[in-house]
């Protein structure tokens, strides 16, 4: 049997070494790949970041404007201003019922109308009468 | 064999050289990473290496109805860099001028004095004089968010901000000495800010990563990550609109009588929820540092004064409750003087001769010596337990702090008129929440309650962290006796009562007058008085306590008497506050029968 050429396993060898740094090549390539996406996602994720903290500051700039248009004073204010004339009602002005507010209404309504075809003695006349549309047969 | 192109030598001499150098390599390589690895990395550390402190955002105090009471903002100071303003920039000054709302002259002068002394600064060969290099020249001190966009959008190079946040109060010196402040150095000083921080200041996060030679962060490198925790939000008893009611009527009562200060204070008797405490002088919580610091005060909590005749419901309410007297049990209101231990002492004098008072009247003509009769019928010790059991001499436990304790000595320590000057309110101090929760007292069927200022702590997703819940101190009266109490200080409006027209009708107004002189230089003082009148309403279902207590008022031409001061304002809070809160009256008034009936007979 003939002995391998001397020269083969030198070849050999000068693939592996090429197939190894290939190899090695690859791996680095691929880790400065990976680093260069970290970087990427970091910025990224750092400028959403700078982004959320923007809209919750605005946020915030907002709420403090809307309370303080809200504030009671400045209401005031605006009610002076815009002449709305707005107060709370007084004890006198307020005509307090416990029962139904409908039917009180009708009740009043019907006692005015009946009232009114007493006074004017006419028999030909008739009076309204208001049925709340919950009492209607 | 051929030799090659170098001798063995030669060979020997590169190889020496190609080893020293690998060798001096590593050499190098020791010193760096071990023998001065430490110091290397401290500088690397330094000069890389970077905290980021993320603050968190405080919490929100708002009212019961969720009106915001305090917030935070943020605001922009902005500056220059003088070293890097361009000469094509000029002509966006005039925009700059406009946002910032300065005069564009006085801009325009001032960038450019600030970009000549940097050119001078930066051409000189006088090391000195280049380490003087002015670089930040402010421009405004709080721009908002918007203008500090636009401003960008100018693109103005050299033009910057740096941020900061700042604790803003929409109501301006609505509530203000409940809320307290933040001062410049993001301290809270005093109210609320001060004792709820635990839950309003929040955690702050950070960052800790690396940043490069322009000082921005290499986010790759970050290392840690802590979030900060924003502040709970607190939710206080106050309503916004009870509250403005409290310090509109201070302000009428300050301009008509100048007191020295005034305080107004209304709540629920069943919770003891404040639902509004107004002081009188008071500032503007967004501009504290021009407020003197006397204003700054909750005089409600922090000033002393006597109770005067408001105090009688004590001798009172503690007669009744041991059962010693019924409100029929009589006195004669006109003899001046007692037998007490063996030895005559003098009663104190009346305004007008009282004859003889049942123990109801008493309370509604508001007789001195009938209630010095009340406490002497109930001796020395059992009067200072009474006393004592209503919260006079101790906390109220006002959950925001700062309040005092009052003046109240021990019987042993009492002389011999003590007794007889106490009921009607002297020889005793109290602040105005002491005097408010004793008459609360009486209205909550005789239970002394904690007064609640803060309604519920709440995180930032809504959810509610803390309830505060009502807390009972005591029962100072049995219910039917303070019930019977309530009735006797409904009279006081009646009639022959001492706030006699200050009822509104159907809402049964029972309150009690006071007016007490003042002390000066150790001695009772004639022409200056404290006016009080402390109440509540509706006597029979009592659901707001109000007190109005009026420091050194004055008087065109009379005393500042507690019906004259006091009982005006009380009333037309009251008036307010019944429409507000929606509160029904007891008996419907004959005008709404007859509104009901549409005037039909």
């Amino acid at each position: 049997m003939k002995p391998p050429p001397p020269n083969a396993l030198v070849n050999k060898l000068v693939a592996l070494t090429l197939a190894l740094l290939m190899f090695a090549g690859t791996l680095g390539l691929g880790a400065v790949w990976v680093r260069q996406e970290i970087f990427q996602a970091a910025n990224r994720s750092r400028g959403l970041e700078v982004q959320i903290a923007d809209v919750e500051r605005k946020l915030d700039e907002v709420r403090a404007q809307v309370a303080t248009a809200e504030s009671v004073a400045i209401l005031l204010e605006k009610n002076q201003s815009l002449r709305l004339a707005l107060v709370l009602p007084r004890e006198v002005q307020v005509v307090r019922i416990d029962q139904d507010p409908i039917l009180e209404l009708a009740r009043k309504r019907n006692a005015e109308a009946l009232l009114t075809a007493s006074i004017s003695r006419n028999s030909d006349a008739f009076a309204f009468r208001i049925v709340p549309a919950a009492y209607r047969p | 064999m051929s030799k090659g192109f170098a001798s063995n030598s030669r060979m020997a001499l590169l190889a020496v050289c190609v080893l020293a150098c690998f060798t001096a390599v590593g050499a190098r390589l020791v010193f760096l990473h071990v023998i001065d690895r430490e110091e290397l990395l401290k500088f690397v550390e330094r000069a890389r290496r970077q905290i980021v402190v993320e603050h968190a955002r405080r919490g929100t105090v708002t009212d019961v109805k969720g009106n915001v009471l305090a917030t935070s903002r943020s605001y922009v100071v902005l500056g220059i860099d003088p070293e890097m303003l361009r000469e094509e920039d000029t002509p966006k000054w005039g925009d700059l001028a406009r946002l910032l709302k300065v005069n564009f002259l006085e801009l325009d002068r001032n960038l450019r004095r600030a970009r000549a002394a940097s050119q001078v600064a930066l051409a000189g060969n006088n090391p000195e004089t280049k380490e003087k290099r002015v670089r930040y020249v402010k421009l405004a001190d709080e721009v908002d968010e918007r203008v500090y966009d636009q401003i960008m959008d100018l693109r103005i190079r050299g033009v910057y901000g740096s941020r900061g946040y700042k604790r803003v109060y929409p109501g301006g010196q609505l509530a203000a000495h409940i809320l307290g402040y933040i001062n410049k150095e993001n301290t809270p000083v005093t109210g609320a800010e001060k004792h709820l921080d635990l839950y309003l200041k929040g955690q702050d996060g950070w960052i800790e990563s690396e940043k490069d030679g322009a000082r921005r962060e290499l986010a790759q490198f970050r290392t840690r990550e802590v979030a900060p925790i924003d502040g709970h939000d607190v939710v206080l008893t106050i309503d916004s609109v009870i509250q403005n009611i409290l310090e509109r009527e201070l302000d009428a009562i300050a301009m008509k009588f100048r007191p020295k200060f005034a305080t107004i204070i209304a709540s629920d008797p069943q919770t003891g929820a404040i639902l509004g405490m107004a002081n009188y002088p008071t500032y503007d919580l967004n501009n504290f540092a021009k407020a003197p610091i006397e204003n700054q005060r909750n005089n409600a909590i922090t000033d002393l004064i006597e109770p005067g005749s408001t105090f009688k419901i004590v001798a009172a309410g503690a007669a009744l409750n041991d059962g010693i007297v019924t409100p029929f049990t009589s006195f004669d209101c006109d003899q001046p003087t007692v037998i007490l231990n063996g030895k005559e002492r003098k009663l104190p004098k009346e305004d007008h001769a009282m004859g003889t008072l049942s123990v109801a009247q008493i309370v509604s003509k508001s007789s001195n010596r009938g209630a010095a009769h009340l406490a002497i019928k109930l001796g020395d010790q059992r009067y200072y337990d009474y006393v004592r059991a209503f919260g006079f001499g101790e906390s109220t436990r006002f959950p925001l702090g700062g309040e005092v304790r009052g003046l109240l000595e021990e019987p042993k320590k009492w002389d011999g008129l003590t007794i007889t000057r106490m009921p009607m309110g002297h020889a005793v101090a109290a602040t105005p929440l002491q005097i408010h929760m004793a008459m609360s007292a009486v209205a909550n069927g005789g239970t002394l309650v904690r007064p609640q200022i803060i309604r519920e702590i709440r995180a930032n997703d809504g959810s509610v962290v803390r309830r505060f819940e009502t807390e009972k101190r005591r029962q100072v009266l049995r219910p039917a006796v303070a019930a019977e109490l309530a009735q006797m200080l409904h009279n006081v409006v009646k009639p022959d009562g001492t706030g006699n027209g200050f009822d509104i009708e159907g809402f049964e107004i029972a309150a009690k007058t006071g007016t007490t002189q003042k002390i000066i230089d150790g001695k009772y003082v004639n022409n200056r008085h404290v006016a009080s009148f402390v109440g509540f309403f509706p006597a029979s279902r009592p659901e707001i306590v109000l007190s109005v207590i009026v420091d050194d008022a004055r008087v065109t031409g009379g005393t500042a008497y507690g019906r004259a001061v006091s009982a005006p304002a009380f009333k037309n809070v009251a008036e307010q506050i019944i429409q507000y809160l929606d509160i029904k009256p007891v008996r419907p008034s004959t005008r709404n029968l007859l509104a009901t009936t549409g005037g039909a007979r």
